[in-house]
């Protein structure tokens, strides 16, 4: 009994020194959870305010709905051209940026810089660079070399792949920073005494580094994939879900739900069904792919 | 253990305060935002006024504000800016507690900005100062016009043309004093129109993905959009799109595109609006708004000219419908408030004000009067063809199908619109399939704006 009472008042001490943190989440992170899977349950009048009880009829007509199931494909898509892309173009370039010379700085800023662009700025540039018919600079470009022009957005087929070109883009400054830093704090002597055993720069790349370097390479992967999911800026400003919702990805098409068509209801139960997917492959990140992880 | 009990002891009213004024501040947020709007007994009484206005619109509009300001000491109108249609008027759906006083509402919100009991109807103050309304244009009342009552002011105001590029005209061998009336006559002045040069071609015609442009060519070939006369005898229960004069439009766009005479340059205006600058396409359809823009763009390299809005190939006495936005008062606001917003609303109908609104913008001089105005005048010697667009305001029967729907989802419906556009642009599917397949989606968004919002 004594020892019980000394560990709920721990508990309350805790508790207390935990509250002020408890209460931000809770104000803005739980309480929203908990209302927006109560929001799923129901149809709500263009306000917002709850009027039809559904029950679970919202999660079953959006798995039976081919557009929602479009959506999802294209939420994984997506994140299939994106996270990969920007990876290895990360780390193509962290390598590149990683060696000891005059004036890398200069190059290693460039590499870095789109970490300092919002998405709305790069979205209106890419929206320029993308633009249909002669007036884009890709399409003039293009025309230079005597290639056919592309209609970027508004053809179904070249719709998700240019708005991940511009996302791998996007995506470039931070993962260069991360892996960068990465490989900055590998142990030189390791390579030392690889290369005194004759080992070449692929053998050590693929044998030294990438191992070494995992802990950040999964990190990037987490981060990334789920970035990818939540994308949302992009979408916005350069095809709206569209042409005929091939870049429909499930974050657009909650905030399209809910902000423009005023449907809260359905739009909650498709953020519920975003978040177990993220919630899965997070696990499963951590499950899976963290065994493969070497941590020194 | 000691060092850390003795802390939190001493720390347990700390905590208990910081609290307390963490769970003030958030309740607070809620009631903050409103106290500007407060009239105070000295001072002159301010005027929150929303608007969505961008560009060259939104630079006449601050203009104007600052004209009324400067010449009204009891009233102040203090304007803005909550970015496009849609997201002003999401702000407004979210806590209409922390709306404007006046606010500019796109043509499409009326039905829901009534249903949702926002507005303090603009008839009530009509009636009560008998305001004379016969300056305004009819055609524009009516669109607003809910039973006998208005709820709202006009304010701008548009409607769709066809724009043309008379040398490329000339340079084919066509009139350039004779704009197509027709869908057969687009389509053939388009085959005439499309040249390759090198390996650039010029396309005689192209539209964008927008639905306005389909609603509006619906109201021309005298179809209705919703049944009920378009919503406004009774509610709408069910969309028409899917009728013989919707198959029709989309079947012409498409075959416009694959005889190569259009080509689709996605959804967004402002693309076909520059390629038509840039002369790549020799026609377009668009708001009569865009005039300015379009000019400028094509001072010193070409001519443009003006045309209503081609029919179907079925003659059909009618017309397109108004597009643009309305000025709604609002009635959760102090009557101080209220009456102010009445005396600008008053201010912007003015024949003066609406002649530098038009000139400013190129929207419709929806006051008669305004014609009369030495700036207009200017303005109509300057782009001769804008009398086309004024024209076709009045040559327009006034009646159900082109009064316009009134359906509280149109958001949804425009959007589902276009993308059935985009099917059967790109091959996805028939004309008659992708309409019956938006018609019944649409149909389902009435059905459930209809239950949830209690319309009956």
């Amino acid at each position: 009994m004594v020892h019980r009472g000394k560990s709920l008042k721990q508990l309350s001490y805790a508790l207390l020194y935990l509250s002020p943190s408890l209460l931000i989440f809770i104000v803005f992170i739980f309480f929203p959870m908990a209302k927006t899977f109560y929001l799923s349950l129901y149809l709500t009048n263009p306000h917002g305010d709850p009027v039809v009880w559904k029950g679970i009829q919202s999660y079953v007509v959006l798995l039976s709905s081919e557009m929602f199931r479009k959506s999802l494909w294209s939420s994984l898509l997506f994140v299939f051209f994106t996270v990969p892309g920007t990876i290895l173009v990360a780390l193509a370039l962290a390598l590149l940026a990683n060696v000891r010379l005059r004036g890398i700085a200069i190059f290693r800023m460039l590499y870095s810089s789109t970490i300092g662009v919002s998405v709305a700025s790069a979205a209106t540039i890419w929206m320029f660079l993308y633009a249909p018919g002669n007036n884009g600079m890709f399409n003039y470009l293009l025309g230079l070399i005597g290639l056919p022009k592309v209609g970027w957005l508004v053809t179904t087929q070249t719709a998700l792949p240019a708005l991940s070109l511009m996302s791998i883009w996007m995506g470039l400054g931070f993962n260069f920073i991360i892996l960068l830093g990465g490989l900055q704090s590998l142990p030189e002597d390791i390579f030392e005494s690889a290369r005194i055993d004759g080992a070449g720069w692929w053998r050590q790349l693929r044998h030294i580094t990438v191992p070494l370097l995992s802990p950040t390479l999964f990190f990037v992967l987490v981060v990334d994939t789920i970035n990818a999911f939540q994308a949302f800026g992009q979408f916005n400003i350069l095809t709206q879900g569209g042409p005929d919702n091939a870049s429909n990805v499930i974050v657009y098409s909650i905030y399209r739900e809910a902000f423009f068509n005023s449907r809260f209801g359905p739009a909650s139960a498709q953020a519920v069904i975003l978040f177990l997917i993220i919630l899965t492959l997070t696990l499963i990140q951590f499950g899976v792919v963290e065994r493969k992880v070497h941590y020194q | 253990m000691l060092f850390s009990k003795r802390i939190s002891k001493r720390m347990f009213p700390k905590f208990l305060v910081a609290l307390l004024v963490l769970g003030l501040l958030v309740a607070g947020c809620g009631t903050a935002a409103n106290d500007t709007s407060k009239p105070s007994a000295a001072g002159p009484v301010t005027v929150t006024f929303w608007h969505s206005m961008g560009g060259q619109p939104a630079k006449t509009l601050t203009a104007m504000v600052e004209k009324f300001n400067g010449s009204h000491s009891d009233i102040q109108i203090k304007l803005v800016y909550q970015g496009s249609y849609d997201d002003a008027f999401n702000k407004l759906k979210a806590s209409p507690d922390q709306g404007p006083d006046l606010f500019q509402v796109y043509d499409i919100g009326t039905r829901y900005m009534i249903d949702a009991g926002l507005a303090a109807p603009m008839q009530d103050f009509i009636d009560r100062d008998k305001f004379d309304m016969s300056p305004i244009e009819p055609h524009v009342i009516n669109y607003y016009k809910v039973g006998d009552k208005l709820y709202s002011m006009p304010f701008n105001s548009s409607m769709p043309v066809l724009y043309y590029n008379k040398d490329l005209f000339k340079a084919a061998g066509l009139d350039p004093a004779k704009a197509p009336s027709t869908f057969a006559e687009v389509e053939a002045d388009a085959k005439a129109l499309t040249k390759k040069v090198g390996d650039k071609t010029v396309y005689g015609f192209s539209q964008a993905i927008y639905g306005w442009f389909f609603e509006q060519y619906m109201a021309r070939d005298g179809a209705l959009y919703a049944n009920n006369g378009n919503g406004r005898d009774a509610a709408a229960t069910e969309a028409l799109v899917n009728s013989p004069a919707g198959v029709e439009i989309l079947t012409w766009w498409k075959k416009l595109i694959d005889e190569g005479y259009a080509t689709n340059l996605g959804r967004k205006t402002a693309d076909t609006q520059n390629a038509f600058g840039a002369q790549q396409i020799a026609m377009t359809i668009d708001s009569s708004g865009i005039l300015p823009n379009l000019t400028t763009a094509a001072a010193g390299k070409f001519e443009i000219g003006i045309a209503p809005l081609p029919r179907g190939n079925n003659e059909v006495n009618s017309g397109p419908i108004i597009g643009g936005g309305s000025l709604w008062i609002l009635k959760n606001k102090p009557k101080a408030q209220q009456e102010a917003a009445w005396k600008v609303v008053k201010w912007f109908l003015e024949p003066a004000q609406v002649a530098t609104w038009t000139v400013g913008t190129g929207y419709l001089p929806i006051n008669k009067a305004a014609v009369d105005q030495e700036a207009y005048k200017d303005f109509i010697k300057k782009y001769p063809s804008y009398q086309a667009a004024i024209d076709q305001l009045h040559n327009t029967p006034e009646n159900r199908i082109t009064q316009g729907a009134r359906i509280g989802v149109f958001t949804q419906a425009r959007a589902t619109i276009e993308n059935a556009i985009e099917q059967v642009v790109l091959n996805k599917a028939t004309a008659k399939a992708a309409l019956d397949d938006a018609a019944k989606k649409i149909t389902d968004s009435i059905k459930e704006y209809n239950q949830t919002m209690g319309v009956k």
